[in-house]
């Protein structure tokens, strides 16, 4: 920067800082922020009109802005003191509909404007009367605002305009019903769109109108050699396609798709369309690359996933590009973005068939960790027995093995006989024990004499895995292992043993579970909780009830959670869980209240809850009330819905109130 | 088509709600309501990993189970978008190169020594883009350089280190620069030079921690670029805070052309540059906290 420059950047500096530093309240703060609305720089005269908000008396504040409105010659000040003028809200309404009486057309166009900043309905009487202004100017400023205001009367207003004589107007309605997102009849916007200047505007209206003959328009403008035309066409190929959702799209795509494949070099001009800055056109060339189906557009549609938003979109797309799409995907990974690379890998779970399995292993090789998860659920799906040894070695990984083994149970279910040699040759090679819980579900009794054989293996995982897995094979060699396992010196070897002995349930299981209860460590007493939900074990209430009063959160929700299961929810453990500090186990108690009517007043304990300082608490207790259906309790919902001001607590009391009032 | 949802846990609104408070409150990444989508999406595979059934379970998880810490990672790590590539911005890194650096070299000239942040650098493209141009200008040749790139999410750090890149991550590298600063490896792929790699460091650090602030070192120039897009009014100015305390006085910060500090720069105060607008911590009077 030359000196000069920096010096007057420096001065300008000066001058910002100085208006930031005006006292509000200090006397002349009016004149001085008045002042900087007629600096030279933008930013010191917005730093001006930000000051201006902060003063005391908005009213004197207003009148000023507005008589700054009236100097004509000074655009800089003018256009400060309207954006001021639209930050100033209410005060600023009267003033502004005063100013739409001016002699001078161009302060009532200012008027105009500003009222539609501050998108008002109140004024909307008063924009409609504008709208018979004898100056052009002033009526397509108020068009445009009351497209800002909108109400019933306004959408009337701006349709009737659609036939108005100068095309400004016509513009301005057709950009207010886009704003309002108001279509009126697809055939009087189709009659719009072949004038030039409206044509942008009506398309984008189009995109409003239900699908079908308006779709059929939107795709034939997108042969315009005009590429702002092409782009509005897509924003409403957009628009049209997420007002249907992904899956009721048939129609829309077989038309948009009849129409494309007749225009030429629609391909490169969609993968084109899918660079864009704008999502909305992004969006829309998302559409028509599905639609047309065309395969070499794979890679450009995957891109498109950098922008978040458009992920459901990008993953529905790629599903309609097919398997010519998919191979292109698959043999480009390594050239896509990440975010890329991690779609083309969803899409590619849908697609696979047992040929893939190649490909996938290769990406195994190099993969990120995410995209792998996703590969190996692909690989389940191919149904291929190929898949099974990949996928049996990476059991040994332990980021993937929960997903591989939920992979391989969907292999098993198609080659029974090949997985269980896979799984037992890696049992053999003791590859990883997660092999063994696999096999366990899938042998039956034949492996049980080689699972009491793991459950003494001098490494602590084996054993685990050996004592959960036998579980599942039989019940009664499942309660000789885990009795055995729960006198096991390592944690995780008495948990698979909690875990199998909830898994068995009975009385027997519940006298062990008790001594599993008083764990010396948590991770075991927290599994022991839920064995004793899960396997029934009544005669461990007590246990629990003690447990819901324990200041570890964790130990008291699943207390809770297990005592409801028991069907033993009494009102003293109620009390108990609803005062605990911890929110996850009061929202936990209320959960359970449902199913303890009759053995607590739970409308008592809910209604005590309605007012709870937290939004997930009060929304529980809403849904608690309106389930117990008990009248009594509507005027303490009404009156809490009266004070809500958390959107989905709201939900949940305004559908409790409707339950309870019978509507 | 088989829909691409099958036989997966919904995830309630309430949950959305309690998993982005916890996500929100760990690192002021502010995930909106329209995005339920792509959280239920990107946190399945967590759910899978875990083997839980749905997303009350996992809230629950991520609140009480002994791994928690490492699994809000996990899943802030599948939450965050890690899009970057080299040389992005073009218009901003000609104003760096051609208008600070020299009041840089000039500022700096006795020290010889320059000190530069890259603020959420994801797997590593901005921070070596920076030490390519500080090479490039022949300014720095003999000086103390040091290019400092942190990230909250551990596994581009990882990528990072590497150094290693593909064809999406160059998609902007004039081919000038491609031929100077990398070396092929293998179909499609190059690695950073090993000179350019010697400027840059690495580091976890998450910006809303202000106390592990302390650990990045004091910096003439801080990038931190598409990173306060994810983050609300208060995070932000939170994060600014941060910066500007690592900043030497006089010292700049350069966003992304999508974001400013309009209401948020009273620590700041804002530099025409020819080509661009950038931020300044002001000088001290007396050169004090230096
Ligand atoms: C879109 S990338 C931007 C990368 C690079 N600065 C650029 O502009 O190309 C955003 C990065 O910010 C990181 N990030 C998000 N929140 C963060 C936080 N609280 N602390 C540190 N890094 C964070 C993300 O992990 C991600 O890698």
């Amino acid at each position: 920067m030359s000196d000069a420059a920096q010096s007057l950047a420096g001065q300008e500096e000066v001058r910002y800082r100085a208006l930031q530093a005006v006292d509000p309240r200090a006397p002349g703060a009016l004149e001085t922020f008045t002042a900087g609305l007629h600096d030279e720089s933008w930013r010191v005269r917005h730093a001006a009109a930000e000051g201006l908000r902060r003063l005391p008396d908005a009213e004197r504040v207003t009148a000023r802005l507005i008589s700054v409105l009236g100097e004509r010659g000074e655009t800089g000040a003018r256009n400060a003191a309207a954006e001021a003028l639209a930050g100033m809200g209410t005060v600023a309404l009267h003033p502004l509909v005063l100013l739409l009486e001016h002699e001078d057309p161009d302060q009532r166009k200012l008027a105009a404007d500003i009222l539609g900043q501050l998108g008002r309905a109140e004024v909307e009487d008063v924009l409609l009367r504008a709208l018979s202004d004898v100056d052009l100017n002033v009526r397509v400023s108020a068009a445009e605002a009351l497209g800002r205001t909108g109400g019933e009367a306004a959408v009337r207003a701006l349709e009737a305009l659609l036939d108005a004589e100068t095309s400004l107007l016509r513009l301005a309605a057709l950009e207010g019903l886009v704003a309002l997102r108001r279509a009126p009849a697809t055939e009087r916007v189709m009659a719009l769109v072949d004038a030039p200047l409206l044509q942008r505007s009506a398309l984008r209206l189009l995109g409003l109108c239900p699908p079908g003959a308006s779709t059929e328009r939107i795709c034939q403008a997108l042969a315009s050699p005009v590429r702002s035309v092409r782009e509005a066409a897509l924003v409403a190929l957009g628009t049209q396609a997420s007002g249907l959702g992904p899956y009721a799209r048939s129609e829309l795509d077989a038309v948009a798709r009849a129409v494309l494949s007749r225009i030429p070099e629609m391909t490169d001009r969609v993968a084109q369309a899918l660079d864009v800055e704008d999502v909305q056109v992004r969006a829309g060339a998302l559409v028509a690359a599905g639609a047309l189906g065309e395969a070499s557009l794979a890679l450009a549609v995957a891109e498109v996933a950098r922008e978040d938003r458009l992920l459901r979109e990008v993953l529905f797309t790629l599903g309609q590009l097919g398997p010519e799409g998919r191979r292109l995907l698959l043999k480009n990974m390594g050239a896509l973005s990440l975010p890329a690379r991690t779609v083309a890998a969803e899409a590619l779970v849908l697609l696979v068939d047992a040929t893939s399995v190649p490909e996938l292993c290769a990406l195994l090789e190099w993969a990120e960790d995410d995209l792998r998860a996703v590969v190996v659920r692909a690989l389940g799906r191919t149904r291929s027995p190929q898949a099974l040894a990949p996928l049996v070695a990476l059991l040994a990984d332990p980021s993937l093995s929960g997903t591989a083994v939920r992979a391989l149970e969907q292999l098993i279910a198609v080659h029974p006989l090949a997985a269980l040699a896979a799984l037992e040759a890696a049992v053999e090679q003791r590859t990883t024990p997660a092999a063994v819980a696999v096999l366990g579900r899938l042998g039956g009794a034949q492996v049980l004499p080689l699972l009491r054989r793991l459950a003494r293996d001098a490494d602590a995982p084996w054993r685990a895995a050996a004592v959960e897995a036998a579980s599942r094979v039989s019940g009664d060699a499942g309660l000789e292992l885990a009795r055995g396992a729960l006198a096991d010196e390592s944690a995780p070897v008495r948990i698979a043993a909690v875990r199998a002995l909830g898994r068995q349930g009975g009385q027997e299981a519940g006298s062990f579970l008790g001594l599993a209860l008083k764990d010396e460590d948590r991770a075991v007493r927290l599994a022991a909780v839920e064995a004793v939900g899960a396997g029934g074990a009544t005669e461990r209430a007590l246990d629990l009830e003690a447990l819901v009063r324990h200041a570890d959160g964790a130990l008291a929700v699943l207390a809770v959670r297990a005592l409801a299961k028991l069907g033993k929810v009494g009102s003293g453990m109620l009390w108990d869980a609803l005062g605990h500090p911890d929110t996850e186990v009061v929202k936990a108690a209320l959960a359970a209240l449902t199913a303890a009517e009759g053995a607590a007043d739970g409308a008592a304990l809910a209604v005590s809850l309605v007012g709870h300082p937290r939004w997930d608490v009060r929304a529980a207790a809403a849904r608690v009330l309106g389930d117990l259906g008990r009248p009594e309790c509507l005027p303490v919902l009404e009156q809490a819905l009266s004070v809500e001001h958390d959107a989905l607590a709201r939900r949940a009391l305004v559908d409790a109130v409707a339950r309870l009032s019978g509507r | 088509m088989p829909r691409f949802d099958e036989g997966r846990p919904e995830m309630t609104l309430e949950e959305f709600r309690l998993l982005r408070d916890h996500v929100y409150a760990h690192c002021g990444i502010l995930i909106h309501e329209d995005m339920k989508f792509v959280m239920e999406r990107r946190l399945w595979p967590r759910l899978e990993a875990l083997g839980l059934a749905d997303f009350g379970a996992y809230h629950r998880y991520l609140r009480y189970d002994a791994q928690r810490i490492a699994e809000l990672e996990a899943a802030v790590e599948s939450l965050t978008t890690h899009e970057t590539y080299f040389f992005r911005e073009p218009a901003q890194l000609k104003a760096f190169c051609e208008e600070l650096l020299p009041l840089l070299e000039k500022k700096n000239a006795r020290t010889r020594r320059l000190r530069l942040w890259s603020a959420g650098c994801s797997s590593g493209e901005e921070a070596y883009t920076v030490a390519m141009l500080l090479k490039d200008s022949g300014r720095f040749d003999d000086w103390d350089v040091e290019v400092h790139g942190t990230d909250l999410s551990r596994r581009v750090l990882a990528v990072a280190r590497r150094a290693e890149y593909g064809p999406s991550a160059l998609r902007a590298t004039p081919p000038d620069l491609l031929e100077r600063f990398f070396v092929p490896v293998g179909v499609n792929r190059v690695r950073v030079r090993d000179d350019v790699k010697a400027w840059v460091s690495f580091g976890h650090h998450n910006l809303a921690d202000e106390a592990a602030s302390q650990l990045v070192p004091r910096t003439d120039v801080v990038f931190c670029r598409n990173v306060m897009i994810y983050f609300d009014q208060a995070a932000r100015r939170r994060v600014l805070g941060v910066i500007r305390d690592r900043l030497c006085p006089g010292g700049y910060l350069l966003l992304g052309h999508a974001e400013n500090l309009l209401s948020l720069g009273a620590d700041f105060e804002l530099v025409h540059l020819k080509g661009d607008l950038v931020y300044r911590r002001p000088e001290l009077p007396n050169g004090e906290g230096r």
